[in-house]
């Protein structure tokens, strides 16, 4: 077998266990977590008919979305109108082909020993490539916004697509600070960094903060849910969707979710490496597997806390805070963390 | 017929069919939806040029963020398609069509006909390494070039001041 | 691909697809009315002259071209901000931004 094909395959055996682990299992399962979470911190019960604990809601919820009726308003523009949810979707889902989910998996075949590295698509861009797909996010968004002819779909379109944007510039500028230190846009980089040094949530503490923050701001998750509010915006951007289209956001936002959880933990929190362990062979890469799986687990846990905890920003206040607040610190945070990589070269 | 060739082919086949649709098209939501197609194209080529850091940059700054401002400014005017009334403009209209396929047809002739130019290999410090570019653009870009590097940020900082003053409302 | 292998693809063929797009967008740029288009098709035609000189970068394994290319598109950026604003501001006047009929300089 040609290294050529087996890197092809190897690529394709690592996006169908992604997307299986993710799109089958992890999202399913999102969707009742957060449902049980809401539930616990309410103090109620929270579904749990269907199934043991309720655990098959989420089937319930999708034989739901494929019977309804699809509804498309009168004088929406038919083709912009269905292409919308594709254009929040996709990127979402493909966000995860940058992120590293383990250490390097070797794999005998046919004698050879080739060193599958647990990353699907190792480009030396690394993390802009995420940033890019956001950017193409906010045309699904503005377009549903826009397309939906409607007063609060356009609204919340607008609110939305201007509060990523926003926020994209504090996110990217504290990100700027680890690629700093690690000396590379590449993430098995940075988790690499992370593995011979400290985590560095420790020495960049305030841009892991802003970072995180603006994670929240990026998926639209409360508290920064102001245009999908119900109180305020009906549904927002998402108001005259229905059915299969609308289940299409809502996967696209829980995608989301997912990708900015890993994306955090391997930036800051060391990805899928432990401090003081060396992860060789099939049983290292089976337990990196498993301790990225937990940490980003952690922080979906967090995402769906917050999210039934605080109350949810003012657009006003929030916009002041995107761009007074964070961008002056995380620009504060950059000369921090320029000094520091100075002081230790030199 | 590699995969570097097929991908070129795609890509510039993408980059062409979209950017005649954005020419034909009437919706300003709609040409602007097929230009970001056409510089998606753009991207790959780029990537197809050694020159990956541009490419994202391409798609981060121009589809992702130039042409949503272009969206939102067609949204916030809410501007129609462009009038079906030609009258006053058919002599200009074939005049241009003229000149446009004259002086196109005859660079783009000269430039298949002089094939691939005879370019000296550039000097020792710019040169692209093997593997990974992004590296000696930083270092280039904050030495050898700081002071257009410079300049540029003050120029956002003009565009960003001008931007809003030009589009401030004025109360009377 | 990195830089120093020679091209799979000729360069006659990424010039001949930049002089295209350059000429589809000189063609918008002459023949439409919508101010906002004539626009879109210039920026077609700044990216079209980006592709050039990434190719003659690649031909010359000169990084210099990818730091123009930077500098275009991050002075694009500025050129289109402040030129929206300036329609937004033409449309709050005319109520419209058909070029025909902004002709208050016409003699």
């Amino acid at each position: 077998m040609s290294p050529e094909l087996f890197n092809v395959a190897a690529a394709g055996a690592k996006i169908a266990f992604v997307w299986g682990v993710v799109l089958a299992a992890l999202l399913p399962m999102l969707i009742w977590a957060e449902r049980r979470v809401a539930a616990f911190i309410q103090d109620r019960p929270g579904p749990n008919r269907v199934g043991p604990l309720g655990l098959f809601q989420s089937l319930a919820d999708a034989i739901k979305f494929f019977m309804k009726e699809d509804v498309t308003p009168t004088y929406a523009d038919r083709f912009l109108f269905n292409l919308a949810p594709w254009i929040t979707l996709v990127p979402a889902i493909t966000t995860f082909a940058i992120i590293p989910f383990g250490s390097s998996l070797p794999v005998t075949l046919g004698g050879q020993t080739y060193d599958v590295p647990l990353i699907i698509a190792d480009v030396n861009v690394g993390v802009l490539y995420m940033f890019a797909l956001t950017s193409i996010g906010i045309y699904g968004i503005v377009l549903a916004g826009y397309t939906s002819n409607d007063k609060f779909s356009l609204l919340g379109g607008i609110r939305s697509s201007a509060q990523i944007i926003s926020y994209e510039l504090a996110m990217g500028i504290s990100a700027i600070g680890v690629f700093m230190t690690a000396g590379s846009l590449r993430l098995p980089e940075v988790v690499a960094y992370q593995q011979q040094h400290i985590w560095n949530v420790v020495p960049q503490i305030l841009g892991a903060v802003i970072f995180i923050i603006s994670a929240f701001a990026e998926t639209n998750r409360l508290p920064f849910d102001l245009p999908e509010a119900e109180a305020e915006l009906v549904a927002g951007y998402h108001t005259e969707y229905s059915a299969f289209k609308f289940a299409m956001f809502f996967m696209g936002e829980y995608a989301n979710m997912v990708a900015a959880s890993a994306l955090i933990v391997t930036l800051y929190f060391g990805g899928w490496s432990l401090p003081g362990i060396a992860f060789t062979g099939v049983a290292g890469a089976l337990l990196s597997i498993a301790v990225f799986a937990a940490k980003t687990g952690l922080f979906i846990f967090i995402f769906l806390w917050v999210r039934w905890t605080l109350p949810r920003f003012r657009y006003d206040q929030l916009m002041d805070l995107g761009w007074k607040v964070f961008l002056p610190l995380s620009v504060l945070n950059l000369l921090y963390v320029a000094i520091l990589v100075a002081a230790g070269k030199a | 017929m590699n995969t570097e060739t097929i991908v070129f082919a795609l890509a510039s086949a993408l980059a062409i069919v979209f950017s005649l649709v954005m020419l034909f098209q009437r919706k300003p939501v709609k040409s602007v939806l097929s230009l970001v197609v056409t510089f998606f194209g753009l991207a790959i080529l780029s990537v197809l040029l050694a020159a990956p850091f541009i490419a994202a940059l391409q798609v981060i700054v121009y589809a992702g963020a130039i042409l949503v401002l272009f969206l939102f400014v067609i949204m916030l005017l809410n501007l129609e398609q462009e009038a079906a009334d030609k009258e006053t403009r058919k002599i200009h209209f074939y005049l241009g069509i003229l000149a446009v396929l004259g002086l196109g047809g005859l660079v783009t002739g000269l430039t298949l006909r002089a094939g691939n130019p005879p370019v000296p290999v550039g000097n020792g410090p710019f040169l692209i390494p093997a593997k990974d570019e992004i590296p000696l653009l930083g270092k280039v870009l904050f030495t050898d070039y700081l002071l257009a590097f410079e300049a540029l940020s003050v120029l956002l900082l003009l565009a960003a001041v001008g931007a809003l003053i030009l589009s401030k409302r004025r109360f009377e | 691909m990195n830089a120093v292998e020679p091209m799979a693809v000729a360069p006659a063929a990424y010039l001949t697809v930049g002089t295209l797009l350059f000429f589809i967008g000189m063609a918008g740029a002459l023949l439409k009315r919508n101010a906002l288009s004539i626009f879109l098709s210039i920026e077609l035609m700044m990216n079209a002259a980006n592709l050039l000189l990434l190719t003659y970068a690649r031909m010359r394994g000169d990084i210099s071209g990818q730091v123009i290319v930077f500098f275009v598109i991050a002075i694009a950026a500025a050129e289109a901000s402040i030129g929206l604003a300036m329609f937004v501001a033409l449309f709050r006047a005319r109520s419209t931004v058909d070029v025909d009929k902004i002709n208050l300089l016409k003699w």
